[in-house]
């Protein structure tokens, strides 16, 4: 891990002292030992903030947004899920691609904070949920790379934890989600830091339209927990980030992944954020498409 | 003081229960909050004593989502039904004493002498406190810095002192409130009165001179420094005790409907948004030095308290970790 932190310093120095770029975007240590957090770097001075451990979790792609309309040229490191984070941004438009510079770093899956918080200090922390699942450890695509690539520990995809649910009747179904989304407290955390949740003007924040109300109960929160899960399915690059900042602890992915599966199923595997062009298997159509339902 | 062993504490919740309505910290399938005992007896939720809840004790006085009143319309007139006044005195047990210590801040708000808040101080009146002393704190409390007293919890809020000797509880009444409660509950152990070790908080400063010196610092750079990696969502608000802004909705069905009140958070883009479309704080800067200068400087300068009292949610929530005592400490120098 020390020398790919001591490569990220090196890029950036080079690259804020050539002026290739004005702004780096890394991690550095912040309070709790499990706690790696974005960092913003604009001084060659500064680039020892720059760390690189199996906290650094959180996806800095979705932070291009904020300089759509700057003139700073932007430099961020980028995991596997970035990159696929970075293309499904730069995909809708979101991001600006020319004034951007990924810097591509394989990594070997982060551990869950969440459960380092609740373990001793030293004990074996496992590995974050989405990390577990992970098929691309390594950039997809990038301007530049540090670090070697890995192998990846997973090839296919694990829908065990969708189809326990999927065997469940109807109303068990009904009561295991209700359950789970009376816990939520809308903080709209997950929304938040999701790469695909990239609306200039969200539906939850529009509460006079009367689409969905500020009142927090089991049944708005699963209008908002299923409409969300809706507007990224096909999109949804599992990094898995909602669930991870959820305070609430509920299995969000679940359903992103639910959504991942019937797509598999229904238009043949799907991969989302690969490729910046091109149409996607929820939003194109042919003309020859069954509509068994009209 | 009075005691009880640990493992008799169902006993002694139960007793309380069949007098008052009881509302304990529990962990609910993953998320801890106060929630009625019932949910333990029901084996729904599981009582959870060993860390502050994540929802702080505020959602006893200012739920989330409270109705105000219901309303009808009777052809062209409209009736107005006014909600209930609590109808039973309700016990809270285990509230820790920085969350006593919110529940003072959330006072100078909602019983304020120019207006007392009608809901609020129905609730306030008719809840008997239980607060339970830290004996070992997390490495994100800060709550000695920020005026909490771990030894005693707040007096104007708290009735019942409650301390954690490892194998029992003891209890020291405060308030005849507290007492009369105590009294209730038979088969409790007498002690002489003593306090429990308390391991010492790490996280320290001094923020006595924050308010003077942030009222000069609107437009500092430290604004842009902390604010950029925030995603405007609005979990260190929720899960702040003393955050306590709301909006009121209508929610209306057909003919019937009702006025509510929920919380609404500084970090949202509805919040502060006016009539003709004018946002005036546009984005993280501006939201989060709004949230920031209102914990250590507005608040102080009005109420002379701090609007934050070291509970660490924040801190510990944030998904991305925007520590508001490493940008107080930094503030300091």
């Amino acid at each position: 891990m020390s020398n790919i932190q001591n490569e990220m310093r090196a890029v950036a120095k080079e690259l804020l002292e050539s002026g290739k770029a004005t702004v780096v975007l890394g991690w550095e240590k912040g309070t709790m030992p499990y706690d790696s957090t974005p960092v913003m770097i604009r001084s060659a001075a500064d680039v020892d903030k720059l760390i690189w451990d199996e906290y650094c979790l959180q996806n800095l792609s979705t932070y291009l947004i904020d300089f759509i309309n700057t003139e700073d040229k932007v430099a961020i490191f980028a995991k596997g899920c970035d990159t696929r984070a970075y293309n499904r941004l730069v995909h809708d438009r979101r991001i600006n691609p020319k004034n951007s510079i990924v810097i591509g770093v394989p990594c070997s899956g982060m551990k869950n904070p969440k459960v380092a918080a609740k373990t001793p200090e030293g004990a074996e922390v496992p590995m974050a949920n989405a990390c577990k699942e992970c098929r691309y450890p390594n950039p997809v695509a990038c301007d530049q790379k540090i670090g070697s690539d890995v192998t990846p520990w997973c090839t296919a995809k694990d829908f065990s934890d969708v189809e326990a649910i999927e065997a469940m009747d109807a109303d068990a179904k009904a009561a295991f989600w209700k359950e789970q989304y009376s816990k939520c407290i809308r903080c709209y955390a997950c929304r938040n830091i999701c790469p695909a949740c990239n609306c200039t003007n969200c539906i939850f924040d529009q509460s006079a339209s009367g689409w969905c109300s500020k009142d927090v109960n089991a049944s708005e929160n699963q209008f908002y927990g299923v409409t969300r899960a809706f507007h990224v399915a096909g999109r949804c690059i599992e990094c898995g980030q909602c669930e991870a900042v959820c305070p609430s602890d509920i299995p969000i992915m679940l359903m992103n992944k639910k959504f991942i599966k019937d797509i598999d199923t229904l238009f043949g595997n799907y991969e989302a954020g690969l490729v910046t062009e091109g149409t996607t298997p929820l939003n194109s159509y042919q003309v020859a498409d069954p509509e068994e339902f009209m | 003081m009075k005691t009880v062993e640990k493992a008799k504490l169902d006993g002694f919740l139960g007793q309380l229960a069949q007098k008052y309505s009881v509302l304990v910290p529990v962990d609910y399938n993953g998320l801890t909050q106060f929630a009625p005992y019932s949910q333990v007896q029901e084996g729904v939720s599981k009582l959870y004593l060993d860390g502050n809840v994540t929802v702080s004790p505020k959602t006893v006085y200012l739920p989330q989502s409270e109705a105000m009143y219901k309303f009808r319309a009777q052809g062209k007139k409209l009736a107005i039904e006014e909600m209930p006044a609590m109808d039973k005195q309700q016990v809270v047990f285990g509230v820790r004493h920085c969350d006593t210590k919110a529940i003072q801040c959330l006072d100078k708000v909602f019983l304020d002498e120019k207006f007392e808040d009608p809901q609020y101080k129905d609730k306030r009146d008719n809840t008997i406190v239980f607060s339970l002393a830290c004996n070992n704190p997390k490495a994100t409390c800060f709550c000695e810095s920020m005026g909490v007293d771990r030894a005693h919890a707040e007096a104007s809020v708290a009735d019942v002192q409650v301390y954690d000797f490892g194998d029992t509880y003891g209890f020291v009444a405060i308030s005849d409130k507290g007492k009369a409660c105590l009294d209730a509950v038979s088969g409790l152990g007498e002690a002489a009165d003593k306090l429990p070790e308390q391991k010492p908080q790490s996280n320290k400063f001094d923020p006595s001179g924050l308010p003077a010196k942030l009222a000069g610092m609107f437009e500092d750079p430290i604004w842009d420094e902390y604010s950029f990696k925030c995603l405007n969502c609005g979990t260190c608000t929720y899960v702040c005790p003393t955050c306590h802004c709301f909006d009121i909705n209508n929610k209306i069905r057909g003919e019937v409907g009702m006025k509510m009140r929920t919380w609404d958070s500084c970090m949202f883009g509805e919040y502060t948004l006016m009539a003709g479309g004018h946002q005036p704080r546009v984005g993280k800067k501006e939201r989060v030095r709004n949230r920031f200068l209102h914990k250590l400087q507005y608040f102080n300068e009005k109420h002379d308290m701090f609007l934050c009292i070291g509970c660490g949610r924040c801190v510990a929530k944030c998904p991305v970790n925007l520590d508001i005592t490493k940008f107080a400490k930094q503030v300091i120098g």
